[in-house]
């Protein structure tokens, strides 16, 4: 048997069209979670399957594919479909984690995007643009052809030669553009502000009695459940992991705060419709107004974990800060989870790889000679340097990677298309990096430990400390390294001190790099990744054992931190110069409390505004649902909570996942295991 | 200047108005059988129950909230019984006064008059218990005066009117008819802005094998026996309503 799945598995590795196949059934399986059904879905499969060569030019390859889409009807008011089977064959870094401006495809027809390319000089750019475009000009008519009605085949022709005109034509046009992001193979792909966008489209076609507001109520609804449809196919690592936020609300360059009808239906229809994803992102500002937040706590009562709440008072200075025209600054989305962009500008690849600080501080703790390191300030020292050369090392890895030559979002950046430069070659106005980063939070209770247990009661050597994390603290669990009153979270002056010294030198290791096309690098303290690094993780002297998952987010592992000290925690941590990619605060409450409390709970997230933190997210959720719905899967097929960036089944989620929300609900709880 | 407390919870949206920072000063004058906090009852420290902290410490963690006592909160000091202490505490009560902080305290009244004035003088919201007004079951139950405790209500109620009742609901006590009655009495009376009744738990129970106690079996409360007494008390043309904790 062995002997039969390697020779299998040596096929798949020969030959490529096999292993991209392969993704594709497994994803297939994520879906259908039964093998049989997958096999035979694989058996048919793999004749619908088709891969164009990449000998031909990227603009001719994503033409071949539109040519052979086979689309179906799915809605009565809008075409919007992906063929999982009719892939691009990627070698190199695809550009993801991003939203393309669709204002360009709802102010620009295809015909206007024609000319322009005409007016290029010759050259591989021009061609992958015209092929692009002809590709799309073909899929439109393909699409026509299976139009359930006029409407949405005149919503559909008129991308050829019109500006989008209507409500429910923005969306289709908005659901068309998206289509062709997917379907080229890009992952994580946001929708931007639509509440902004589609603002003009509503009010005129309410204001000429073409819809009413529950008209256009059902249309958000429709085009929610069509965006969710096949989440399994574009989930990344995780099912639920897709990348899908819609922007909502935000604070406008004059100081008012910006939100209207559609801010409101957006949110109370993802509370309705109770689906791990697209998710909403609500841009809050201290003068927005207080019924918004009311429906917000509301949704976020329901448990679906979100929205997401990023504050614009604190987000947008340090975007101007950093150098992003402050007319940019104020238009942000996010990437797929936290990452503020700039879209139609960038390039941006805001969530490229995770600093783990802990591995530096780790590789410290195994090499150097601990008996000469006397004192915190020694300590640190010794850290600086390793730090430095990891963050040395993790820079050159992201300048070194390749892209694919990208026509589809070279498209939607104007900037490309006036220098006839490809988005991954410079084409863009901003070209950075960003990196997120995890276990800042255990490097930081490491120090404070060692700060109290060897330099300061001297009840151990940094040595024999660091000989009992090796021995990953068996036998010892009782040196109470998880006590100790001070933590990351906690509102106290030591600890911010030693949280933003090691992220201020982060900040300065990175201020003279450039990568290759000009742009820097951001990070963020917050990553997905607080599991998956921490899988193999040896033991760290904040107490955590081998393999525990490290600490998510901005967050404390302290029992029944106070919401309020959490908030002023991380709004006393330094957010400037490169370090804004992205710093959630998360936490955990349980739903009877949200709902004895709402008012205040209410009061307490408009203060906290005020307050300066960053973004904030948290899972509405108590420890014995989770324990119940770990034990009893099938009794809780609908238990949707927050992961990292996106809300998923619980039910979907590996195990590790469960038992870190469940330690994390009983922590919150003010229980133990 | 010192005092002494068990505990400073910041985020508590249970005691008073908004969002609150709530002082826990050890030490009681009375001993409630149902007690939620009984590591506050005795003024000694008692293992890693009770620390003493300088006022100007103490400050310190009150005002860190502080932005976010614009809803209308501010700190609570409770116990125990705070006024216990309100002699070594009022330099700081003036100072939080000057700064506009919200001072509410959560108090049984069994203290000498003496210690309430300096309350009257600087707090914004008083939430007084109202656990058992019979005299001789007062004394025996509670160890508590119950002459004194009238005594402390009518002064209160001479110089206040924002004033919260707040009362356990038991058979065993509260709900016995000669003690409701009353009860009620007192509420007609005085009529308290607010009246909060509320269920006994448990949650304190490992904090009672910490202290080597035990923590009674009351009769169980149903639902019914609360809502017929809410609205018995909304009878006497009271606001009141059921507090869950
Ligand atoms: S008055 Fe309060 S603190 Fe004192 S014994 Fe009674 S319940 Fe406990």
């Amino acid at each position: 048997m062995n002997k039969i799945i390697e020779l299998i598995n040596k096929i798949i590795n020969k030959s490529e069209k096999l292993s991209n196949f392969t993704v594709i059934v497994y994803k297939y399986n994520r879906k259908y979670r039964n093998m049989t059904k997958t096999i035979l879905f694989a058996l048919k499969g793999i004749f619908k399957f088709y891969m164009p060569s990449t000998k031909l030019s990227k603009g001719m390859q994503i033409r071949k594919i539109f040519q052979k889409l086979k689309i179906k009807r799915n809605s009565d008011r809008f075409i919007y479909y992906l063929d999982p089977l009719k892939i691009l064959n990627i070698k190199n870094f695809e550009i993801e984690n991003t939203t393309i401006d669709y204002e360009i495809g709802l102010e620009k027809s295809l015909e206007e995007m024609q000319k322009e390319n005409e007016n290029m000089k010759d050259g591989e750019y021009k061609e992958n643009q015209k092929q692009l475009l002809l590709g799309i000009e073909e899929l439109i008519e393909k699409e026509k052809k299976i139009a359930p009605n006029e409407q949405v085949a005149n919503n559909l022709e008129n991308i050829k030669n019109k500006k989008a005109d209507g409500f429910q034509e923005a969306l289709q046009r908005i659901l068309f553009y998206n289509q062709i992001v997917w379907q080229t193979g890009h992952h994580l792909n946001g929708l931007g502000r639509l509440d902004k966008i589609l603002d003009k489209y509503y009010k005129k076609d309410i204001k000429e009695n073409k819809i009413t507001k529950e008209e256009a109520r059902s249309l958000i609804n429709e085009f929610m459940k069509l965006l969710h449809e096949n989440f399994w196919f574009k989930s990344n690592a995780l099912l639920g992991d897709t990348g899908q936020v819609i922007i909502l609300g935000g604070k406008e360059p004059n100081g008012e705060y910006f939100c209207n009808d559609l801010t409101y239906m957006f949110i109370e229809e993802t509370e309705k419709l109770q689906l791990p994803d697209p998710k909403v992102l609500l841009r809050v500002a201290k003068n927005m107004p207080r019924e918004l937040m009311e429906t917000s706590v509301k949704c976020i009562k329901t448990g679906i974990g979100c929205p997401l709440f990023s504050n614009d008072e604190v987000v947008i200075p340090q975007l101007i800060n950093f150098g992003y025209d402050e007319k940019d600054a104020y238009s942000y989305v996010t990437a797929a989870c936290w990452e503020p962009l700039i879209t139609g500008k960038s390039f941006d690849q805001n969530n490229m790889k995770t600093i783990v600080f802990l591995k530096p501080f780790t590789e410290m703790l195994n090499k150097e000679n601990l008996e000469e390191i006397k004192n915190q300030e020694q300590l640190m020292e010794k850290y600086k340097t390793y730090l430095e050369k990891y963050i040395d090392e993790f820079f050159a890895e992201l300048d070194a990677r390749k892209f694919e030559t990208d026509p589809v979002m070279s498209l939607f950046i104007p900037h490309c298309n006036q220098v006839e430069i490809d988005v991954t070659e410079g084409g863009a106005i901003y070209n950075n990096y960003g990196a997120t980063s995890v276990s800042l939070a255990n490097t930081v209770n490491s120090i404070i430990n060692i700060n109290k247990f060897v330099f300061q009661d001297k009840k151990y050597t940094l040595s024999e400390l660091n000989e009992l994390r090796k021995n990953n603290f068996e036998n010892n669990e009782n040196i109470q390294l998880k006590d100790q009153g001070i933590r990351y979270g906690k509102d106290d002056d030591k600890v911010l001190e030693i949280t933003n010294m090691i992220t201020k030198w982060v900040d300065e290791m990175l201020e003279n790099k450039t990568n290759r096309i000009g742009g820097k690098l951001k990070f963020g303290l917050s990553a997905p990744s607080y599991i998956d690094e921490s899988k193999d993780f040896e033991a760290s002297l904040d107490g955590r054992k081998k393999g525990d998952a490290f600490i998510v987010h901005i967050s404390s592992d302290i029992t029944s931190n106070p919401y309020t000290e959490l908030i002023q925690f991380a709004s006393k941590i330094d957010y400037s110069g490169n370090r804004f990619n992205g710093n959630v605060i998360d936490f955990m409450v349980t739903p009877s409390f949200m709902e004895n409390n709402f008012e205040k709970f209410t009061d307490f997230l408009i203060l906290s505004i005020d307050v300066g933190f960053f973004q904030m997210q948290m899972n509405v959720v108590s420890s014995e649902t989770l324990i119940k719905a770990k034990e009893h899967p099938e009794e809780f097929p609908n238990l949707i909570v927050r992961v990292w960036g996106f809300s998923a089944y619980f039910n979907d989620l590996p195990e590790e996942y469960k038992n870190v929300l469940i330690e994390r609900a009983l922590k919150n709880e003010g229980k133990s295991y | 200047m010192k005092v002494r407390v068990t505990n400073i919870q910041r985020f508590s949206l249970q005691d008073g108005p908004g969002i609150r920072t709530t002082v826990f000063l050890k030490g009681c004058s009375i001993c409630c059988p149902w007690c939620a906090n009984p590591e506050n009852i005795k003024y000694e420290i008692q293992g890693e129950f009770g620390y003493d902290i300088e006022l100007d410490e103490l400050e310190k963690e009150i005002l860190k909230d502080e932005k976010f006592y614009k809803s209308g909160g501010g700190v609570t000091f409770s116990g125990g019984e705070p006024l216990l202490q309100f002699d070594k505490l009022e330099p700081l009560l003036k100072r939080l006064k000057q700064q506009n902080i919200n001072i509410c305290i959560e108090t049984a009244l069994f203290v000498p008059t003496s210690l309430l004035e300096i309350a009257l003088k600087y707090v914004d919201e008083f939430i007084v218990d109202i656990k058992i007004l019979d005299n001789s079951e007062a004394k025996k139950v509670l160890n508590g005066d119950i002459e004194l405790y009238y005594k402390n209500i009518k002064k209160l109620f001479e110089q206040k009117h924002n004033i919260t009742f707040r009362i356990p609901v038991t058979k065993e006590y509260t709900l016995q008819e000669h003690n409701k009655k009353r009860i009620l009495d007192l509420l007609e009376k005085y009529k308290p802005q607010q009246v909060e009744i509320f269920k006994l738990h448990r949650l304190a129970e490992s904090k009672y094998k910490t202290l080597k106690k035990n923590l009674i079996e009351f009769k169980e409360v149903t639902y019914d026996d609360m809502e017929n007494f809410l609205k018995e008390i909304k009878n006497v043309k009271i606001n009141a309503k059921i507090c869950k904790i």
